[in-house]
């Protein structure tokens, strides 16, 4: 299911970003050249972002999971992350410390429900995440997701 | 017996929770225990016996009754404590409880 979202191109790795902002604009811009969202989504999302108590898309453990709601603009449900090795804040707020963005777009409020169940529980494993914290360029990050093993 | 989880937009944060949740009742082998997920602005005290959030969003949740607010909507140890309380404050017996604490 997955494997299914996360094809070439929509796992992406930078080892720093200038601030959140940059990262959203990164990890949208796979979405927007696929058009399974419009730029109004993305602006959603920063919008989101800097809103009081915005930080709430911080699962916890470096992982945050953007998105607006489904009317916002997103045209075919899909899911994009970028992961980096130095941490940026979310929303500039000290306490979210964020090393892996993923964006999600939902066309309804019902239909992600098969890809959120497998993110819930690749994201609530503590070995995965382990491993996710110590990936260093967008081969390892795809293999994280996969489950294939690095033959780099 | 419901728990419900609430974020901002109802779709992410949320679900994520709830799926979380669920496991978590799964784990302590308690059945029969509704869950869902919703958006803060939809929900009103008495739609759940529980409501679960993100530290966040704490504050704006407060007046919905008994809330569990969690640092982490992934971390299962924290996820799979905080309902243990929740389902023996509400007077349910928990079968896996001793393994898990």
């Amino acid at each position: 299911m997955l494997n299914q979202f996360f094809t070439n191109g929509t796992m992406l790795y930078s080892r720093s970003v200038t601030g959140w902002e940059e990262a959203v604009d990164l990890v949208t811009q796979p979405l927007l050249s696929r058009e399974t969202i419009r730029p109004q989504y993305v602006d959603a999302i920063k919008k989101s972002i800097s809103s009081p108590g915005g930080t709430y898309i911080d699962l916890g453990y470096g992982i945050a999971l953007a998105h607006a709601r489904p009317e916002m603009g997103v045209v075919k449900t899909s899911l994009a992350v970028l992961h980096v090795s130095q941490p940026f804040l979310l929303a500039d707020s000290p306490e979210h410390r964020i090393t892996t963005l993923f964006c999600l777009a939902a066309e309804s409020n019902e239909r992600h429900l098969e890809l959120m169940k497998e993110l819930a529980s690749l994201l609530s494993d503590a070995r995965w995440r382990q491993q996710l914290e110590s990936v260093s360029n967008e081969e390892e990050l795809r293999c994280v997701f996969t489950g294939e093993e690095d033959n780099s | 017996m419901k728990f419900l989880a609430v974020c901002s937009t109802g779709l992410g944060s949320s679900f994520i929770t709830q799926l979380n949740v669920e496991k978590a009742l799964r784990e302590l082998g308690v059945q029969g225990i509704e869950t869902d997920h919703s958006d803060l602005g939809s929900v009103s005290q008495g739609d759940a016996d529980v409501i679960v959030v993100g530290r966040d969003i704490a504050e704006a949740a407060s007046g919905l009754g008994d809330v569990i607010v969690l640092d982490s909507l992934i971390d299962m140890k924290e996820i799979t404590q905080k309902v243990s309380s929740a389902l023996e404050r509400h007077g349910i017996t928990v079968p896996e409880k001793e393994q898990k604490q």
